[in-house]
């Protein structure tokens, strides 16, 4: 419980954060800005051309579902790239934060596990992602669908899935400000782990570069518990075309990610444990 | 054990289990390719256009002394020529010779084979003529079917000698086959080509335009429409007899607005139909087609409501595009939807081999 507590008090404090307000006014900007240009003409259950921001649109007559795949393929693969590279910007000072010398110690003074303090500021961190995540993944599906009378869940389980990745990141950020009470440190770390976990995503296909022996040995064994960003971009793509996703897949990368997190989150425990403030 | 080794402890717990995990890799699905459409003709059927021109004029013309050359008939295709085409009536040809090579060819003859292995040797060891090798193409043209290809052994003696058929030559090349029960006429020219009918009116008017006997009609499949393993020419007029009884509604309207229907399909890869409808009346085409657009939306939620999964996949690749004076109605089943289709005959087969295999026998008491 005491975890939850360091969570909540972590939104707390995130709501009275300018950068906070900035990112979320940033995003209502975009959702309007969708609302306003996005123009769709629905004839009969069939779409008759579909606009964005002002581009002409062709002559085909076809089942409005099918005819705005494209659109949500494009949304759910923005919303899924942009959502990991707006948790790295936005959360990056959290933690820092949180260790920064005069409130640390006023931390360590209350009767608060260690490890109670560093996971509730992870779960606090995870709990604000995943609600902008589900703000604007939900506001775009509800724009589509005012605009077509269709809904599609494509822009909200991309952001689903862009918060489930975005666990792993954070969990590296969290263990790199244990490490270095730095923002501009976490953000960085941040920034190389998504490219670190893009490159697991596609290590079947940069294994071959590698010549066979040692170096291919070591390099898919150093990469087989990172997570797989662009196998959980890939599931979001092929859901929002409409093509169905492999679920067990689906379900061992989202496994594989979160333990990943629990890992990093254990080893920056262990390091935190061995501070001394 | 300090509380510290036990979270390193979870660390390498915890990443030896990601990486655990990990061994579920995604298996190598191929990249969809867009599905490509027959809306024009290609090289390849230009070539194969071409290298049917094989039938001469029938009279050669010589010049007299002292003028000049007159400039020979070009040579023509036997097949388009020899078509029975009467005002009003459809025509379809099935290039069956390209459609046995084609994906959907190979997954149907497989899967025929699957159900009974004799099923195409059986027709050749009784009629002589090898389904899958002798065929090139087959026409269809109201009534009368024309077929071409290779007869040389087929065994039109037999029908005779059997006292099934009575045989008559006719013109320079042709010969009739009537069966005795008067169910059918077969018309053979040069055993290149077949015309098969209720009567002998399509048998003799196809060898008359052959040998030059009648002016060939003014061809109901134009040369630069020959594209696709299948396609055709609908008149107007006879649009609404496609139609079932529950759809004559529809049938009606597209007979009141289309002059003619043009239908090409492509089957070398994936199945894409393309049918193209032309009119006079351009406001009644746009309503067609809206109309239409309407019924593959409409039809596709209730495939998807119903869990019809074929109809769904064939619709999700549906569209109508209107062009000036006549719109096209694109349908495409992707060649990964065709297998998955026919993925059930391949346990036909085991089961058939199962079924087939000598049953094992008992073993005997020492």
């Amino acid at each position: 419980m005491r975890v939850f507590a360091v969570a909540l008090d972590l939104l707390r404090e995130a709501r009275s954060r300018k950068w906070t307000l900035a990112l979320v006014g940033a995003t209502s900007l975009v959702l309007v800005l969708v609302a306003f240009g996005l123009e769709l003409d629905v004839v009969d259950g069939a779409l008759a051309a579909t606009r964005f921001f002002g581009g002409s649109g062709s002559g085909e007559i076809r089942p409005v579902e099918v005819a705005l795949r494209p659109l949500f393929e494009a949304v759910a693969s923005t919303i899924f790239g942009a959502g990991l590279v707006f948790g790295v910007l936005a959360c990056a000072d959290f933690a820092p934060a949180l260790l920064a010398p005069g409130r640390i110690e006023q931390l360590l003074s209350l009767p608060l596990r260690r490890w109670e303090l560093l996971v509730g500021t992870y779960l606090g961190v995870l709990a604000l992602v995943l609600a902008g995540a589900l703000y604007g993944g939900a506001g775009l599906s509800l724009i589509i669908m005012a605009k077509s009378g269709v809904f599609g869940w494509a822009p909200l389980l991309a952001a689903l899935l862009s918060a489930a990745a975005f666990s792993a990141v954070y969990a590296v950020m969290v263990l790199s400000a244990v490490a270095v009470r730095s923002a501009a440190l976490s953000g960085a770390a941040g920034g190389a782990a998504l490219l670190l976990f893009t490159v697991a995503g596609s290590r079947s296909d940069l294994a071959p570069l590698f010549s066979a022996g040692p170096g291919r040995t070591l390099f898919l064994a150093l990469t087989s518990p990172l997570p797989r960003l662009t196998g959980l971009g890939q599931h979001a793509f092929r859901l929002a075309a409409g093509r169905g996703t492999d679920l067990t897949l689906l379900l061992a990368q989202l496994g594989g990610t979160f333990l990943f997190a629990a890992a990093v989150l254990a080893a920056a425990v262990a390091l935190f444990e061995r501070k001394d403030y | 054990m300090p509380r510290r080794r036990l979270w390193l402890a979870a660390v390498v717990l915890l990443l030896l289990a990601a990486g655990l995990l990990s061994l579920v890799e995604a298996s190598s699905e191929p990249p969809r390719r867009p599905v490509s459409f027959p809306t024009h003709m290609r090289e390849a059927e230009w070539k194969r256009h071409e290298a049917r021109q094989t039938l001469p004029p029938p009279l050669a013309v010589t010049p007299r002394p002292g003028r000049p050359a007159i400039e020979p008939a070009p040579k023509r295709d036997p097949f388009v020529l020899a078509l029975p085409v009467r005002p009003d009536e459809p025509v379809m040809v099935f290039e069956a010779n390209a459609l046995r090579h084609s994906r959907l060819g190979e997954l149907f003859i497989s899967c025929a084979l699957a159900e009974n292995p004799r099923t195409f040797s059986d027709f050749q060891k009784e009629t002589g003529v090898d389904p899958l090798k002798d065929i090139d193409r087959v026409g269809f043209v109201g009534r009368a079917m024309v077929v071409s290809g290779y007869f040389d052994r087929a065994r039109w003696e037999r029908l005779v000698e059997e006292g099934r058929a009575t045989v008559e030559a006719y013109g320079e090349a042709g010969r009739l086959y009537r069966q005795l029960d008067g169910s059918e006429v077969v018309g053979v020219w040069k055993n290149q080509l077949l015309v098969l009918g209720p009567d002998d009116a399509a048998a003799r008017q196809a060898m008359d335009q052959l040998e030059g006997r009648s002016a060939p009609p003014e061809s109901a499949v134009p040369e630069d429409l020959a594209y696709g393993e299948v396609y055709g020419v609908i008149p107007g007029a006879t649009v609404q007899r496609l139609f079932s009884a529950q759809d004559q509604a529809l049938g009606a309207k597209l007979a009141a607005a289309a002059s003619r229907v043009e239908l090409h399909v492509d089957a070398m890869q994936d199945v894409a139909a393309v049918v193209r409808v032309d009119g006079k009346d351009d406001q009644a085409l746009g309503d067609l087609a809206r109309t239409l657009g309407g019924a593959l939306a409409a039809g596709r939620l209730s495939a998807k409501a119903g869990g019809d999964q074929p109809l769904t996949e064939l619709l999700d690749a549906a569209r109508v595009v209107n062009e000036q004076g006549r719109f096209s109605l694109e349908l495409a089943l992707p060649a990964a939807t065709l297998e998955r289709w026919f993925e059930d005959c391949a346990g036909r087969k085991e089961a058939g081999q199962r079924a087939g295999a000598p049953a094992p026998r008992p073993e005997r008491a020492p």
